[in-house]
């Protein structure tokens, strides 16, 4: 699903679409399936999450922030909660809410991440246990026709590629462990998967390089 | 016709001590699609309907050239053994449609104002002009791309990524190196790298998209006066850093901060996970551009 509708499914959602775009969206949700359900679920996901409590993040980086950019009233600001994703933020999201409500079921996520969470008794958030199973898995096998093609390569750009796969690599670990102190939050777990498919497409492309090589 | 044009190209291609030369008419609306295994492709564009390929090459190279439908084929070969080397310059009619390749191999292409498609392992890609879809590709060198308006993809993994004068539908990455985005018209832009810092300067149109995304470097974003966008600024260990003041209409979890500006009719996303978020007003980043050239001409005139 990637038209000119997905982007704005979040604002139609909102009720922030102009009425001529809300109406041309309605007629294209009455023939676009995958739209159609990216919305149902992205309304499921905005109504739970207003039922949510409102908790204080444990390190807040929001006085610095204010400070910089001079913010009056900010209690008054951030008491307002107003949630709006898009839909990659929708990915994220499911995966909070799936964990609130200890549902071992997921949302139709496509290839991207899944996650789990061990119960616990009290209300506090547990470290998240982030798998990305699928993508793994995908990574690793390219990862294994990359060792069998890199002699196809020059050395110098094998090099190279390897490198920037440790560059790689280095981002996906610092997103886990950020994840696994804030499992919750969306911002890492769409950086996660973002930089993962960075990894995918990069071993994706090097292979396509060295079979047309050989 | 094509076949005799064909013959014509290929029959002035007997090689002089290393060099080729030959000069044949094209249809309007060929493509040319050169592939170079070493040394360089440059490509200039010209008013004339008339391609002219000059090529030097070891005495074992060899060049072929060969017309099939629209599409001009320019090939280096070797007569024996590993690939030759070959430095070609080529001349073609402005508007032609270029598909430009080669392993070890530099791309430059100025004066052009149709498609291209660029793509090298070991090499730079510097383009300047076309329109259309222009896909720039390399793994181990920088790319550049100037005055050009399309839908655009470019990236590097090894190098950094730059443009400048550009319009259109616009995607540049790289993993490690900076992007740098100036003087951009466009509705739709999306640039990320893992390791270096993102630069945009340019326009932030109504109901447009923008994306800028770093893992380890900073993020410096132009918001003119008056944009109407809805930012959504997200760091985990870094500071965000406006210089003009926004107001706040959402935050997600401690990371992520939502501001509008205006009616807030653009989407743009500016998140980097270890470096800076600074968002800035074109006249600063102009400024800052100027005291970067200063600093580079004066290390050059150091050096």
């Amino acid at each position: 699903m990637n038209d000119q509708w997905t982007d704005r499914l979040s604002e139609y959602v909102d009720g922030e679409l102009a009425s001529g775009e809300r109406t041309a969206l309605e007629a294209h949700l009455t023939t676009c399936a995958a739209c159609r359900g990216a919305a149902r679920e992205l309304r499921q996901v905005v109504a739970r999450a207003r039922a949510l409590d409102n908790r204080a993040p444990k390190a807040d980086l929001w006085p610095g922030v204010a400070k910089r950019i001079g913010a009056a009233k900010v209690a008054d600001i951030r008491s307002r909660r107003r949630f709006s994703f898009s839909v990659p933020q929708l990915i994220a999201a499911s995966i909070a809410l799936i964990l609130l409500s200890g549902s071992g079921m997921w949302l139709a996520l496509g290839s991207r991440q899944t996650a789990t969470r061990a119960p616990k008794p009290d209300a506090e958030w547990q470290v998240l246990n982030v798998s990305t199973g699928r993508t793994d898995a995908a990574i690793a096998d390219l990862q294994d026709v990359f060792e069998r093609n890199k002699s196809k390569l020059d050395t110098s750009t094998v090099r190279v590629v390897q490198q920037a796969f440790t560059t790689i690599d280095g981002a996906i670990a610092e997103a886990r462990t950020a994840l696994q102190a804030d499992p919750s939050n969306a911002y890492l777990n769409l950086h996660l998967a973002d930089t993962m498919r960075r990894k995918l497409e990069l071993l994706r492309r090097v292979n396509a390089i060295a079979t047309a090589q050989s | 016709m094509l076949t005799i044009l064909t013959a014509a190209v290929l029959a002035s291609l007997a090689p002089v001590q290393g060099e080729t030369d030959t000069t044949f008419a094209v249809p309007a609306g060929a493509s040319l699609s050169v592939n170079n295994f070493g040394g360089s492709i440059i490509v200039h564009g010209w008013t004339q309907n008339r391609v002219k390929v000059h090529a030097e090459h070891g005495s074992r190279g060899a060049i072929e050239v060969s017309l099939l439908g629209t599409t001009v084929t320019i090939k280096a070969s070797s007569r024996h053994g590993a690939p030759s080397v070959v430095d070609f310059e080529i001349t073609v009619p402005q508007d032609m449609a270029l598909t430009l390749s080669g392993t070890y191999t530099e791309i430059t292409v100025d004066g052009v104002r149709g498609a291209i498609s660029a793509e090298t392992v070991d090499g730079s890609v510097d383009v300047r002009g076309g329109s259309g879809n222009i896909m720039l590709h390399s793994i181990q060198g920088s790319v550049t791309l100037a005055d050009a308006t399309g839908r655009i993809e470019v990236n590097s993994v090894n190098e950094s990524v730059e443009l400048s004068n550009v319009s259109g539908q616009i995607k540049a990455e790289t993993v490690n190196g900076d992007v740098s985005l100036d003087g951009i018209k466009s509705a739709s832009v999306e640039a990320t790298t893992i390791n270096g810092d993102v630069e945009y300067e340019g326009t932030v149109s109504d109901g447009g998209t923008y994306s800028f995304n770093s893992h380890n470097g900073d993020i410096r974003v132009s918001i003119p006066e008056g944009a109407n966008v809805t930012l959504s600024v997200a760091t985990a260990n870094g500071d965000i850093d406006p210089s003009f003041p926004l107001p706040l209409t959402a935050t997600a979890g401690k990371h992520r901060y939502t501001f509008k500006l205006g009616s807030g009719s653009a989407r743009m996303e500016v998140e980097s996970f270890q470096g800076d978020i600074e968002l800035r007003r074109p006249s600063e980043m102009q400024m800052r551009h100027k005291d970067k050239e200063k600093n580079n001409n004066r290390n050059h005139e150091e050096n």
